[in-house]
């Protein structure tokens, strides 16, 4: 295999080694345990998967099973115990480039107004001019519908809102990959809706991929093109279900009330409740 | 994509289309008299203490020499005033503590936020902390006075110690409350340690900090008075303790009440600051 330089470009040009397309995010074999009073608790078993371009997967599992563990493993957080996690076909020590992390906590800092919010990452990375990191977020959240609310700090805002600053904060510098915690866990049903189909859009549109932990069936089978099942723990894959819904779902509503919709949702379903019996 | 959700979300929440004027008047109306109405009682409650306490002292001596008279005190503090000794020992009592509550609050704060950058060093410091902590100011003066002299340097450094342990512990809880996840955050966008600390460690420890700030007013005014009683020929320690060795009682209580009346102009001056760098907290 050919040295595809750093990550970055690897990530930007969908690296090519042998002909081959290098997903971006490729799992084996991994496991995790905390150390509590001196004993290893294992909490991920052996878990692979593959995270293809352009792909949205969604995870769902059994509360407590290691879904968040296993993100802040893959975003170098936490360091796994055994296996290899490589992103664009490297592995990488510490951070991996060009990935969005978020969780269902905004975590907006409430000392700065929902634009500086959005423009943390491209101030950290010191990517663009001030001027220009500020015109890209202005624009990123009026396109998620915060137009007029750029100057405003969080506490004045909706939960709703806020979590769109966070998207905002977590897409403003277009990563290749993003890895989101159950974010919309927290909305009512209306917002969840709208702010799905705006995330699906983004990263459909930008060819990006989207990693989705979820505790909704129908929020995983909406968004995804694969619905990842978890056992309980020590954590491994269950099931899988390949969603053929097509990749256009622009009736969020409609496809809910698809035959085909209601069907996934309940063998989802049935797994999980065999996993928490 | 988003043009309905848009104008949906923006008239729902109503905030982007201005507050009509009457409204707003009526909110800021309402605000400015609930603050009326706690002035209101506070001066009450102030008379009524005044006109008891004038009063009981008014029918019997003994108890207006022990206890002075609001009218004696006032009579003191008019006369301090006039002879200028009252702005004198202001002003001293004043830079004092100033001093040693800006260069205790300093050091403190920076020694308390840097410990967030190494838990090995923290660890190593904290017993020494909580010992030094521990020492009563009050028992280091004779040997203050020794090392500094009579003048303002042994008040200050008086004040400076009565500071700066307390702003240590308290901005340091400040930066070790920052919620992990949040540095998590910071960590996936990328941010250096330095750029943890500076972004959002300094900030978020800034309540805390401000916090120790209010605390420190009055532990800096002690130190500074305790100082003064140790030995010195000015401010409002030294006008107090004289007084009180010659038995002129209402004098004792003129000076307190001005050193009152200097802790809460700091206090407010405190306040004053901590609002204007934390704008987000006045929403
Ligand atoms: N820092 C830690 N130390 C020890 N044990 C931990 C730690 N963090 C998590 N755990 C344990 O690991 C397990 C998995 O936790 P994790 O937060 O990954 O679950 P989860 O699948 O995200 O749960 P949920 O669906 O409720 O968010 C839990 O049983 C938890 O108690
Ligand atoms: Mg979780």
């Amino acid at each position: 295999m050919t040295d595809v330089g750093n990550a970055k470009t690897a990530g930007a040009a969908s690296a090519v080694a042998g002909g081959a397309v290098v997903p971006p995010l490729v799992v084996e074999h991994v496991s995790k345990g905390y150390e509590v009073n001196g004993e290893i608790v294992p909490v991920i078993g052996d878990l692979s998967l593959t995270l293809r371009e352009g792909e949205i997967v969604s995870i769902v599992g059994p509360s407590g099973c290691g879904k968040t563990t296993l993100l802040n493993t893959l975003c170098g957080l936490l360091s796994p115990d055994s296996g290899r996690i490589r992103w664009h076909g490297r592995e990488v020590t510490g951070q991996p480039q060009n990935v969005g992390y978020m969780l269902q906590k905004d975590l907006l800092l409430p000392w700065r107004t929902a634009l500086d919010n959005a423009m943390l990452g491209l101030e950290i990375r010191g990517v663009a001019a001030a001027a220009e990191a500020e015109d890209r977020s202005r624009a990123m959240l009026d396109q998620l519908g915060l137009h007029g609310f750029a100057d405003h700090y969080p506490s004045t805002l909706s939960g709703g809102m806020r979590q769109r600053v966070a998207l905002a904060r977590t897409l403003v510098h277009e990563p290749d990959v993003l890895l989101l915690d159950e974010p919309f866990a927290a909305l009512d049903f209306q917002s969840k809706l709208l702010i799905e189909n705006d995330t699906a859009s983004l990263v459909r549109q930008g060819r990006r991929s989207l990693l989705l932990i979820t505790h909704d069936i129908e929020e995983a089978v909406s968004l995804a093109d694969r619905v990842i099942v978890l056992s309980k723990r020590p954590t491994r894959i269950k099931a899988v279900y390949d969603i053929a819904l097509g990749a256009e779902r622009t009736d969020m509503i409609g496809l809910r009330q698809s035959p085909e919709f209601s069907h996934y949702v309940r063998r989802i379903w049935a797994d999980l409740d065999v996993v928490l019996q | 994509m988003t043009a309905e959700v848009d104008a949906g979300m923006a008239r729902s929440t109503g905030a982007s289309t201005p507050i009509p004027d009457t409204a707003a008047r009526r909110r800021r109306w309402k605000r400015l008299r609930a603050t009326a109405l706690v002035l209101a009682t506070q001066v009450a409650i102030l008379i009524a203490f005044l006109v008891f306490w004038g009063h009981m002292t008014s029918r019997n001596s003994a108890a207006a020499f022990m206890f002075g008279s609001p009218s004696a005190i006032g009579g003191f503090l008019l006369q301090m005033a006039r002879d200028g000794s009252l702005w004198r020992d202001l002003y001293v009592t004043g830079s004092e503590t100033l001093l040693g509550f800006f260069v205790g609050n300093l050091v403190g704060t920076v020694i308390g936020l840097s410990l967030w950058y190494s838990r090995f060093v923290s660890r190593v410091v904290e017993p020494f902390v909580i010992a030094i902590g521990s020492i009563p100011i009050i028992a280091l003066a004779p040997i203050i006075i020794i090392w500094f002299g009579t003048g303002l340097i042994s008040k200050v450094a008086m004040s400076t110690l009565s500071v700066v342990i307390v702003a240590l512990v308290t901005s340091y809880k400040g930066a070790l409350g920052v919620d992990p996840d949040q540095i998590n955050l910071m960590r996936t966008l990328g941010a250096s340690k330095f750029q943890v600390f500076r972004k959002l460690v300094v900030p978020a420890s800034l309540t805390d900090i401000f916090a120790g700030l209010k605390l420190t007013v009055g532990f800096a005014l002690i130190g500074a008075i305790v100082g003064e009683f140790m030995s010195s020929s000015e401010g409002l320690g030294h006008a107090i303790f004289k007084a009180g060795s010659l038995y002129i009682i209402p004098k004792v209580f003129a000076a307190l009440v001005a050193t009152i009346a200097l802790a809460l102009i700091l206090t407010f001056i405190v306040g004053k600051i901590e609002r204007l760098l934390m704008p987000w907290r006045r929403l």
